[in-house]
C-alpha cells in the first residue's frame, strides 16, 4: 500500500485543486476521488463504495461561494487509503470515519486559503488599483498554489492517518458491521436532508424512491 | 478577437482562483476579461486599458460557470465606451442574478442529477463506467454552459441582461431541482442495496433495519432538533458512538 501513496498524495492535489480553484469539472466529487484513488490502489471497489457512500453525503452540500464546506474529495481518497486491502466489511466503517474527518480537515483549510487571500490583496492593493495586468496575474498563481499546499498538506495526512488506522485500529467483526451500518444510514440521512434543502422537491424524491426500489427489485 | 475569446475562456476556468472574503471572484474576473480588452484604444499601456482593468478587478460574486457572462458583458461595455459609473452599475446588476441562476441551475440540479447517474450505473454497471457516465454528462453541459455564457456577455454587452431570459434557463429553473431530486431517490436504493447486499442472508434484514433506523434518527436531528449540525457532523457523532458499542459489545 505504501508504495500506491505518491500517486495518491498527487491525486489528491488535483482533486484538491479541482474542488474550487482551477475548472470544476468535478473530479473533486468522492465518487470520482474514491474510484480513482481505489484504481491506484489496486482496490476499485474499496475506492468505489467509499466514494458512493462519501458522495451521498456530498449531496448535502450546497457550494455556494462564501459558504464553508468539506473537501469529500480529499476525504475519499483517504477513506480509500483506510480500506484498500481489507475485507470491504472492515475497511468500509473505518473509511467512512477517516474520510469525514479528512473532509472536515480540507474545509478548514479552504478557509484558511482564503484568509490568506485576503492578506496578499492588501499587500497588493497598489497592483489592483492601478489595473497592473501581470501583477493581477501573480496573484492568481500565488492563491493557485496556496491552494495546491492545501491540497497537498491535507490529503498527504489524510493518508497517513488512513494507513495507521488500517494497520492499528482496533474493531472487533461486530464493530465493524456496526460501522458500516451506521455510515450507510447516515449517508442517506445526508442525502435525503441535501434533497428537502436544496432541491425542495420531496415528492419527485418520494418517487425516485419507488423507482430505485422497484429497479433493486428487477435487477 | 477570437483569440482573446478562447484566451479569456480558459481563464474563466480558474476565475475562482484567487477567491477570497474581501472581492470574492473579482480578481479571477479581472484575469479572465484581460485578453478581450486588450485591443482597447492605446492598448495594453493605455490609461482605458488600465482602468478598465481596476474596475474588473473589484468586488463580484457570481457562479463560476456563469460569471463568464459579466466578464463578457464587461469587456463588450469597456470596448462600446460606457463610463466607469454605468460599468459598475453593470457589474452590480449582474452579480445577483447569476449567483442565484447558476446555483439554481448547477448546484441545484444538473449536479445531484449527474452525480445520481453516476452513482446508479456505479451500482448497476460498473464504477469505471459510473464515473465515466458522471463526468461525461456532468462536463458536456458545464463546458457548454461557460462557452454560452461568455459568448452570451460579450453579444448582449451593457444590455446583457435579456440574454438570462432564454428558455433553456427558465426552463431548467423550472424543472431542474425537480429531475435532481427524482434521480437521487432512484440512486440511494441502488447505492445501498449494491453494498447491503454483500452481507450474509440472515444479517441483511437487520443490517437494513439498523440503517433505516439512522437514516430516520438522522432526517429527524437535521431537519427538527438541530439542523445546524449538518450531516457530516451527524455521521462523526454517529460512528463514534458505533464504535464504542463495538468495543463493548
Amino acid at each position: 500500500m505504501i508504495e500506491h501513496t505518491p500517486w495518491l498524495v498527487l491525486w489528491g492535489v488535483v482533486v484538491g485543486l479541482d474542488l474550487i480553484s482551477v475548472a470544476q469539472t468535478m473530479v473533486a466529487r468522492p465518487l470520482v476521488a474514491g474510484t480513482v484513488a481505489g484504481l491506484i490502489t489496486g482496490d476499485v471497489l474499496a475506492g468505489a463504495t467509499l466514494g458512493a457512500i462519501l458522495e451521498l453525503f456530498a449531496l448535502d452540500v450546497l457550494p455556494v461561494g462564501a459558504s464553508r464546506y468539506p473537501d469529500y474529495g480529499l476525504g475519499a481518497i483517504a477513506a480509500t487509503a483506510t480500506a484498500s486491502g481489507a475485507p470491504w466489511l472492515l475497511g468500509t466503517g473505518l473509511g467512512v470515519m477517516v474520510g469525514l474527518v479528512v473532509a472536515y480537515a480540507g474545509g478548514v483549510g479552504i478557509h484558511a486559503v482564503r484568509l490568506r487571500n485576503v492578506r496578499d490583496l492588501t499587500h497588493h492593493a497598489a497592483v489592483l488599483a492601478v489595473g497592473d495586468a501581470r501583477g493581477i496575474t501573480l496573484i492568481q498563481v500565488r492563491a493557485l498554489l496556496r491552494d495546491a499546499l492545501r491540497a497537498l498538506l491535507v490529503s498527504s495526512a489524510g493518508i497517513a492517518v488512513g494507513l495507521a488506522v488500517h494497520r492499528w485500529f482496533p474493531l472487533s467483526a461486530a464493530g465493524a458491521l456496526y460501522l458500516v451500518v451506521v455510515a450507510v444510514g447516515a449517508a442517506v440521512a445526508g442525502a435525503a436532508n441535501g434533497v428537502i434543502r436544496v432541491t425542495a422537491a420531496e415528492r419527485w424524491f418520494v418517487l425516485g424512491l419507488a423507482v430505485g426500489i422497484i429497479g433493486v427489485i428487477l435487477l | 478577437m477570437t483569440r482573446g475569446f478562447l484566451r479569456a475562456w480558459f481563464r474563466t476556468l480558474l476565475i475562482q482562483a484567487s477567491w477570497n472574503y474581501d472581492r470574492l471572484i473579482g480578481v479571477g474576473v479581472g484575469f479572465a476579461t484581460e485578453p478581450l480588452i486588450r485591443s482597447l484604444p492605446g492598448g495594453t499601456q493605455g490609461d482605458r486599458y488600465r482602468a478598465a482593468m481596476a474596475r474588473a478587478c473589484s468586488y463580484f460574486n457570481a457562479h463560476p460557470y456563469l460569471a463568464g457572462l459579466a466578464v463578457g458583458a464587461i469587456a463588450r461595455a469597456e470596448h462600446e465606451g460606457a463610463t466607469g459609473e454605468q460599468v459598475e452599475r453593470l457589474r452590480r446588476a449582474l452579480a445577483s442574478p447569476l449567483g442565484s441562476i447558476g446555483d439554481q441551475l448547477v448546484w441545484s440540479a444538473l449536479l445531484p442529477f449527474a452525480t445520481s447517474v453516476g452513482l446508479v450505473f456505479t451500482a448497476w454497471v460498473s464504477p469505471t463506467v459510473g464515473i465515466a457516465a458522471f463526468l461525461i454528462l456532468y462536463n458536456a453541459a458545464h463546458v457548454w454552459l461557460r462557452t454560452w455564457a461568455l459568448a452570451a456577455g460579450w453579444r448582449g454587452g451593457i444590455e446583457v441582461a435579456s440574454q438570462l431570459k432564454t428558455p433553456f434557463v427558465q426552463w431548467g429553473m423550472r424543472a431542474g431541482r425537480r429531475i435532481a431530486a427524482f434521480a437521487i431517490g432512484v440512486a440511494i436504493p441502488a447505492v445501498v442495496w449494491w453494498r447491503l447486499s454483500d452481507f450474509g442472508p440472515d444479517e441483511i434484514p437487520r443490517a437494513a433495519i439498523g440503517a433505516a433506523l439512522v437514516t430516520l434518527a438522522g432526517i429527524v436531528v437535521l431537519r427538527r432538533i438541530w439542523p445546524a449540525l449538518g450531516s457530516l457532523r451527524f455521521g462523526l457523532a454517529v460512528l463514534a458512538v458505533a464504535v464504542v458499542a463495538g468495543w463493548i459489545g
